[in-house]
């Protein structure tokens, strides 16, 4: 009979599994060191992605709240002495371009003008500072932000530029003790005296804009007393929002708005446009294009860990197979194969990645739990972040251990029998 | 039993060959109880390591139960050492991780026998030493007499061909080397091939036949 095909009979992967854990238990404080920078990469890479979004869905969730079928349109940068004032400092729009795409464009459906300053308002002795806007009837509709109690000025108030204010919930908090009902009551706004005629509902800050930290009072009242224009013709405003029929109107829209403006402007290349269109499309999807590279640095920085704690696994890895000569002798004397010592240290090594890998996803969850919570973003954990981490964490032993196991494996019994 | 026939062994040493074994022949019957004796650097660790399948011979054949090992690869050299052959060195070679039955059960691992009959048979093979008592407990809570008979009960487990010891008494006292030949002399009684390879003629002495080795050659 050939006995040359022998084979030893291979010891199953849950055996060698539990030799592993037996082997990493009998030093534990090595084994948990070696751990810890399995852990502190996966726990940073599932956190950090985690994270980046639930910010990314918080942000987008707020945005779409102000409504994805507007357009602002923003009055260009006024320049003095060629230096740039800023956008809106001093405005290009009037009240007639408003008019003028309103009846002009055919997509527009909703056009609100509006003006906007910083300014202190005070009730009795509270005192707060806040945005006040002098805008048109059309704004609570074109921003999908309508008064919760009381109303939004009307016509009449706006024609006779009446001193009527309807503020937002920030204000009502802070100028407001929580008994008394604000409408009716009047606020002072630049020493001005204006009656409180409704409340806007809450809307949540808005990325870069709070909605609810804000006044609202007619263009008309803001032009003749706080910028000081009795005209409504020619009246500056700071920006203009168009709202078109749906989200697949504005592009159209758009078009339209430019054209007008161009013709009035008297400008005849768009590099010399002095506005700016903007839809939350667009900001959107800037703002997810820069979280997203964030989010993305910092993983790869976080990566860059995961590499380092695998360099640590092969280290201890390459010191366990030296210390342990004399096991894999008497292993291989007792019938062990090269594959089962190789199996053995790789698992090993696959083991405590792993293990480090578990560990710190549930590190990383908590992590991004705590975050979620302590800055109220949302809570977004996703399955393939968990399971790349593990994957991740698992590839990391593998590759770690492959050159030590080997090493182990190549041992010649006789030699490893002989060393101390 | 076991069949050498003109084993040569070479080894190199830089661009020398340097002979070791010089024209081997030895056959060893079933039950037989020998000591191969000789002075170190006679080769008789060398020849212990080809009989124990831990080393190729460069020239001659080796047969085991009529099987001729020198066309094996290192798996079916594994395979034989696992289920024919049984270890006692000098220094006992116990995992110190591990409680005597589980070290007593390691050759079991590598021939795939189940949990509870390893258990089983390994506990039966310490009761067979004298340590049934014993089982859980470490090699460093054991004497070397008893870590020995540990050794022991390891190399028995699979019910091997042939028992192979190098210096099995090499780091006990007096006593308890008396003690370990004790239990080989009751081994041979029990009809166990044994093969002990010594450069102490007191162990020889108690073997039923010695052979001796000088210069890479068996003398007589």
């Amino acid at each position: 009979m050939s006995i040359t095909k022998l084979r030893p009979h291979a010891v199953p992967p849950l055996e060698v599994g539990e030799m592993a854990i037996a082997a990493l238990l009998s030093n534990k404080l090595r084994s948990g060191l070696t751990m810890l920078g399995v852990i502190i990469g996966i726990s940073s890479v599932i956190g950090i992605s985690s994270i980046g979004q639930g910010v990314q869905k918080s942000t987008e969730e707020s945005l779409r709240g102000l409504g994805t079928d507007i357009l602002q349109v923003m009055a260009g940068e006024a320049e003095s002495g060629g230096i740039s004032q800023g956008q809106g400092s001093v405005s290009t729009l009037t009240w007639e371009d408003a008019q003028a795409i309103a009846e002009q464009a055919p997509s527009a459906t909703v056009v609100s003008a509006y003006l906007q300053r910083s300014a202190q308002v005070v009730y009795g002795a509270e005192n707060t500072t806040t945005t006040v806007y002098g805008t048109d009837l059309n704004f609570p509709e074109a921003n999908n932000t309508f008064p919760a109690t009381g109303r939004f000025f009307n016509e009449e108030e706006l024609d006779a530029a009446a001193s009527v204010v309807v503020i937002a919930p920030t204000v009502q908090e802070n100028l407001f003790p929580p008994n008394v009902d604000p409408i009716g009551e009047t606020i002072r706004i630049q020493g001005e005296v204006y009656d409180v005629i409704g409340v806007m509902e809450e809307k949540g800050a808005q990325g870069p804009m709070d909605r609810d930290d804000a006044v609202y009072i007619p263009l008309t009242a803001m032009s003749a007393r706080i910028i000081g224009n009795n005209s409504l013709m020619g009246t500056s405003v700071n920006g203009i929002y168009l709202k078109g029929e749906d989200e697949s109107q504005l592009e159209a829209l758009q078009f339209q708005a430019e054209n007008i403006l161009r013709l009035r402007h008297d400008i005849d290349v768009p590099e010399n446009d002095d506005f700016r269109i903007s839809n939350q499309a667009d900001i959107l999807e800037t703002l997810n294009t820069i979280l997203g590279l964030l989010t993305g640095m910092i993983v790869a920085v976080a990566g860059i860990s995961l590499v380092v704690g695998g360099i640590g696994i092969a280290n201890i890895m390459l010191v366990s197979v030296v210390e342990r000569t004399r096991e894999i002798g008497i292993r291989k004397a007792l019938g062990a194969t090269d594959s089962t010592i190789l199996n053995q240290f790789l698992t090993e090594s696959i083991v405590i990645s792993g293990a480090g890998g578990v560990v710190g996803i549930v590190l990383g969850v908590g992590i991004t739990f705590v975050a979620a919570n302590l800055f109220s973003f949302a809570f977004v954990i996703s399955g393939g972040a968990v399971l790349a981490g593990f994957g991740l964490s698992t590839a990391v032993g593998l590759i770690a251990g492959v050159v030590p196991a080997r090493n182990a494996a190549k041992l010649d019994p006789i030699d490893a029998l002989r060393s101390d | 039993m076991i069949t050498l026939e003109n084993i040569v062994k070479h080894y190199r040493l830089g661009d020398v060959d340097v002979p070791v074994l010089k024209g081997i022949n030895l056959h060893v019957e079933a039950g037989e109880y020998v000591s191969i004796m000789g002075a170190s650097g006679s080769g008789k660790s060398t020849l212990m390591n080809i009989i124990g399948c831990l080393d190729r011979p460069t020239q001659g054949s080796y047969h085991l139960e009529n099987r001729d090992l020198t066309t094996l690869d290192k798996d079916g050299l594994a395979y034989i050492r696992n289920q024919y052959l049984g270890f006692v060195f000098q220094q006992f070679n116990l995992l110190s991780r591990l409680t005597a039955l589980e070290n007593v059960m390691l050759p079991m691992v590598y021939a795939g026998i189940s949990k509870t009959d390893r258990r089983d048979r390994a506990a039966a093979a310490l009761v067979k030493v004298g340590l049934g008592d014993r089982i859980t407990n470490r090699p460093s809570q054991l004497s070397g007499g008893q870590q020995q008979r540990v050794a022991i009960a390891r190399a028995l487990v699979n019910q091997p061909s042939l028992l192979l010891a190098d210096e099995p008494t090499g780091a006990l006292d007096t006593k308890t080397s008396k003690d370990v030949m004790a239990l080989f002399h009751d081994l041979h009684d029990q009809g166990i091939t044994i093969v002990v390879i010594t450069h102490d003629s007191d162990v020889a002495e108690q073997t039923k036949r010695k052979i001796h080795i000088q210069d890479g050659l068996i003398i007589d």
